[in-house]
């Protein structure tokens, strides 16, 4: 009698309660760490009513984590980089001084891109591969969630391309785009962001 | 008193119009000589835009006065004394502001000699509509 309860208890067991385990508890497979490596880099490039800067944070100087996996529908990225603002060149040192002080540096010496999913992980080759993908941008204290458009490569020494870009508003973070002499000489409100990873898979 | 305040608004409407008519003008059509302007040294937040359209009133009140004080000095043709009169306030007030600005802050050559060239040229306009207003 005890024999037949375990015959049959348990697979009916298993069967009941699987229908009550969270979804994602077999889920995600297949991490991967994505190394982000020093020489990535990050530019903004903006315009005013008189000329257009572009700004860029051209070596990025820490080592990154990204973890990737598998989700139900998308590939989940996890991780964040941290940039200093300090590091921004706009190529101009009064520029550079205005732009630090609109991202009010003092106040907040960094900003965060944490990354939280990617479209598709495609085959990766040296062909270029669009996707998209959500990131949390913080800037100046405000973080914001935005859908950023991806080219994703592998070269021959199988580093990862990743190169994203999005247009934000300084408006988005609560910042002033700044205007001089009485609002003559204007920043418009939208910046581009571009941003270039190259990562090595560690696992 | 009624004189200098009065020629003083004259003024600062003119100034008014012809400053930040230029100053749009030149923005519009000279803009590289605008782009030193992106600096922190400059206000940038707007809060400070009123006291800046204000500049021709508190400029023009000021030299109207001054104008009043020593007008006696200046002869000739309106055209003439207001000349003078702009040379004289460039000299006496303009050159050592410029100086010491441009030895204390991060500004350029370009920059300072446009401001002695602009205030000059108000000065100058201010001198012809006082010559006229309040001989």
């Amino acid at each position: 009698m005890r024999h037949r309860f375990f015959l049959w208890g348990c697979p009916v067991f298993l069967l009941i309660t699987s229908f009550f385990m969270p979804v994602n508890f077999n889920k995600p497979t297949g991490t991967k760490k994505w190394l982000i490596c020093e020489n990535s880099n990050l530019c903004v490039n903006g315009t005013t009513n008189i000329n257009k800067f572009s700004c860029q944070i051209a070596a990025y100087d820490h080592i990154d984590t990204l973890t990737v996996s598998k989700g139900e529908k998308e590939i989940v990225l996890s991780g964040t980089i941290s940039l200093n603002v300090k590091g921004f060149d706009c190529h101009n040192s009064m520029m550079t001084a205005d732009l630090r002080k609109t991202l009010k540096e003092k106040q907040f010496p960094q900003l965060h891109i944490t990354f939280l999913s990617l479209s598709e992980l495609p085959g990766l080759n040296a062909q270029p591969a669009f996707i998209t993908g959500m990131v949390n941008i913080e800037i100046a204290g405000i973080s914001k969630r935005f859908e950023v458009s991806y080219q994703i490569t592998e070269d021959a020494q199988k580093i990862i391309h990743l190169g994203g870009s999005r247009d934000i508003n300084f408006s988005d973070f609560n910042l002033i785009p700044p205007r001089k002499l009485g609002g003559m000489i204007k920043t418009r409100d939208k910046l581009s962001v571009e941003f270039h990873l190259n990562i090595k898979t560690i696992n | 008193m009624k004189k200098i305040l009065f020629s003083g608004l004259i003024a600062g409407c003119i100034l008014f119009v012809l400053s930040y008519g230029g100053l749009y003008l030149a923005v519009k059509f000279f803009p590289s000589l605008f782009t030193e302007y992106n600096n922190p040294l400059f206000n940038s937040d707007g809060s400070r835009d009123l006291l800046f359209y204000l500049h021709a009133f508190i400029f023009s009140f000021a030299l109207a006065w001054f104008w009043d004080r020593f007008k006696g000095m200046f002869k000739g043709l309106p055209l003439l004394r207001g000349i003078e009169f702009g040379l004289v306030y460039s000299v006496i007030a303009l050159v050592p502001v410029m100086w010491i600005s441009f030895s204390a802050l991060d500004i350029t050559v370009i920059m300072v000699l446009s401001w002695l060239v602009y205030g000059l040229l108000q000065a100058v306009v201010a001198g012809i509509v006082f010559a006229k207003v309040n001989p």
